[in-house]
């Protein structure tokens, strides 16, 4: 029996994505990201020379801002800014240019549930178009536990208000596989790593590696829009 | 880090020779703007303005708090900005510098001090309970000439945004009930008028003046004035802080031109608004949950209305169709600016070759049946759109039919 959804989804089923590349004019690279209604606008500003007191200055160092939509900057702004900061550090090459900074800056444009998925999606985004040297992408995805034990995905605020649990994961982007055979694509997926996972509520083991699986499923289809999306480029660049 | 940029001896030349002869460097004329666009978010309240490269986001927020002791019957507003560090480097993240702070102020006196937004309309128990507006500011991209980007951003913002509407009750006249949205439409704010501030940068000892200066001319400029006027020529606030002294006579041509700028914007302003406006209206006459296929219900429908047996198969054939269409959706991402309801447009073809089955059936029924379906979607729809239901054709009659069902059960839920 398939629960549908408050706004006719599928349980698998995401919001449309899109992406805009370098709306800023000032920022090396911007990104634009929405799912749904809600968006976040990334902007990056290249290595800057110097790191932060209490920085390795043997590698490069990241530095993230988060601007909510209104009210001042509190406790859930600092842990967004956390996550993200060790999520990218964890994408990045940290090694290429030592001491250095590079900030990452967000605007929260929209909120529909979803966000820190969300904001990761864009801050990746931004930081290709900024040209910043990354080991991979960070796909990020939100899902649910219904009482039921049914996983959703891409949840809405109503959504995320009305559940018991619910989890925001980012993975590596799925590897463009030559052959697509069924048993060797399997293999691969089990290689791919967790890079972030937190969660909100109480949910059981078997629910939580549910969610680790059904998200992984999603991230190659959002790893695919990510691999035309970030390489679309204006003709006559090389 | 000192991370201001600093206009090299080169280009300060350039800009300065090339005001000389009244050329600027992006091509303007010297009291021309740049293009401006306007955009709103989906939500009431929020606002994102372009001023050439320049990009600022408004946002109204509203709460119900007890009111300055002074001024028992009237409602608050106040003014936020954020320079973000993503629109200048030189911008740092926390405390606002002095720039974000002037800024604010200016913004502040034109709508506060014109009396632009009816403050004692916001009051709803004297001395108890007043809404209180909060607009916050965020400055996305600074291309230069921030104050004017963010007037206007500020007032797109209020004059969309949306305040719920609370009636006063209980036994002493005490108790607010702030209703919810989808209870009670919400209310507009009052404003009687668009304060527009106009910028203006002084060069070359105060002789030459531009209009909305870009951030290179910024950098050069000698002296600044920001002239907040609305469409009525009424001078709401003055801005000069310093910067090269000007002459009189210079001040006062800066104001008439100031003021047929301001009227231009003004119309400006109000066209966006008002499209934004009748657009969601629309939207909210046919407010339909435009993607839930219903199981159950299509057959319900038709069996309840039709008497013709034909159409009772016709109907579960639909409603087999239907769950056809719900397991075979994919998952769908798509890239920018595509339709947001990709379910809707993917979902009617199915729909429509459903109906063919049924104009394939004998005239009359599916004339009675049309006639019927009619009858159900005019009832339905209260609206304007009633009168059109007479004109549907029978492919959309079936589309109607359906949403109808959708309809039903959907106030079923609610009445529960």
């Amino acid at each position: 029996m398939e629960e549908i959804r408050a706004d006719g989804r599928n349980p698998n089923q995401l919001r449309p994505f899109s992406c805009t590349r370098n709306p800023l004019d000032r920022a090396h690279g911007s990104a634009r990201w929405a799912q749904g209604d809600t968006i976040v606008l990334a902007a990056v500003y290249g290595p800057k020379p110097g790191t932060r007191k209490g920085e390795n200055p043997e590698k490069a160092s990241i530095e993230v801002v988060w601007k909510p939509m209104t009210g001042q900057i509190g406790k859930q702004e600092k842990e967004y800014e956390m996550t993200l900061k060790r999520t990218l550090q964890s994408i990045c090459l940290l090694t290429v240019h030592p001491n250095t900074t590079t900030s990452v800056i967000l605007q929260v444009v929209g909120n529909d549930g979803s966000l820190l998925p969300c904001a990761i999606n864009a801050c990746c985004a931004a930081l290709v178009f900024a040209g910043i040297p990354l080991k991979h992408l960070a796909v990020a995805i939100g899902c649910g536990v219904l009482e039921d034990g049914e996983v959703i995905l891409d949840t809405s605020k109503a959504e995320e208000q009305q559940l018991k649990s619910f989890a925001h994961l980012v993975f590596p982007n799925s590897r463009k596989s030559a052959s697509s055979k069924a048993a060797n694509q399997k293999e691969e997926d089990s290689e791919q790593g967790l890079i972030t996972s937190i969660t909100h509520g109480v949910m059981s083991e078997d629910d939580y590696f549910n969610c680790i699986e059904r998200g992984l499923a999603a991230s190659s289809r959002i790893s695919d829009f990510m691999r035309t999306t970030l390489q679309k480029q204006a003709p006559g660049d090389a | 880090m000192d991370q201001r940029w600093r206009p090299t001896v080169n280009e300060r030349d350039f800009i300065e020779r090339a005001l000389q002869s009244d050329l600027r460097v992006d091509g303007r004329r010297p009291f021309d703007f740049r293009r401006l666009k306007i955009l709103f978010g989906r939500e009431d309240g929020s606002a994102e303005v372009q001023l050439g490269d320049t990009r600022v986001m408004g946002y109204v927020t509203g709460q119900l708090v007890p009111p300055y002791k002074d001024r028992p019957n009237e409602g608050t507003l106040a003014i936020f900005t954020e320079f973000s560090p993503m629109a200048d480097p030189a911008f740092e993240a926390g405390r606002p510098g002095e720039s974000a702070i002037e800024l604010g102020r200016v913004i502040d006196r034109g709508l506060r001090e014109s009396r632009a937004v009816d403050m004692e309309s916001l009051c709803v128990v004297a001395g108890k309970h007043v809404w209180s507006v909060r607009v916050d500011i965020h400055i996305l991209d600074n291309g230069g000439n921030l104050i004017d980007a963010a007037n206007i951003a500020a007032l797109a913002a209020l004059s969309t945004f949306r305040r719920p509407e609370c009636t006063v009750g209980g036994e002493d006249g005490q108790q607010v009930t702030v209703h919810d949205p989808e209870v009670r439409d919400p209310l507009p704010l009052t404003i009687h008028h668009l304060p527009i501030a106009v910028t203006f940068a002084y060069f070359g000892e105060g002789n030459i003046m531009v209009i909305d200066p870009t951030y290179k001319e910024e950098a050069v400029m000698g002296g600044r004035m920001t002239a907040t006027i609305n469409s009525n020529g009424d001078v709401c606030a003055i801005q000069k802080a310093g910067g090269e002294g000007v002459m009189s006579s210079v001040i006062m041509q800066c104001l008439r031109i100031a003021s047929v700028k301001a009227a231009d914007i003004t119309s400006k302003i109000k066209n966006e608004v008002n499209s934004y406006t009748s657009a969601k209206a629309l939207q909210k006459v046919k407010r339909l949950p435009a993607s839930v296929p219903q199981r159950d219900n299509i057959s319900d429908v038709a069996m309840k209305e039709n008497t013709d047996g034909a159409l009772e198969v016709q109907g579960a054939k639909a409603t087999s169709d239907v769950q056809q269409i719900n397991k075979e959706l994919p998952s769908i991402v798509k890239d920018k600016q595509e339709d947001v309801e990709p379910m809707l447009t993917e979902w009617n073809p199915e729909v429509k070759s459903e109906s063919k089955l049924i104009a394939g059936e004998s005239g009359l029924s599916a004339v009675l049946n049309s006639l019927i379906l009619v009858d159900m979607v005019s009832k339905f729809h209260c609206s304007p759109d009633g009168a059109h239901a007479r004109c549907y054709s029978l492919s959309s009659l079936t589309k109607s039919a359906v949403k109808y069902g959708r309809m039903e059960k959907r106030t079923n839920r609610k009445s529960q």
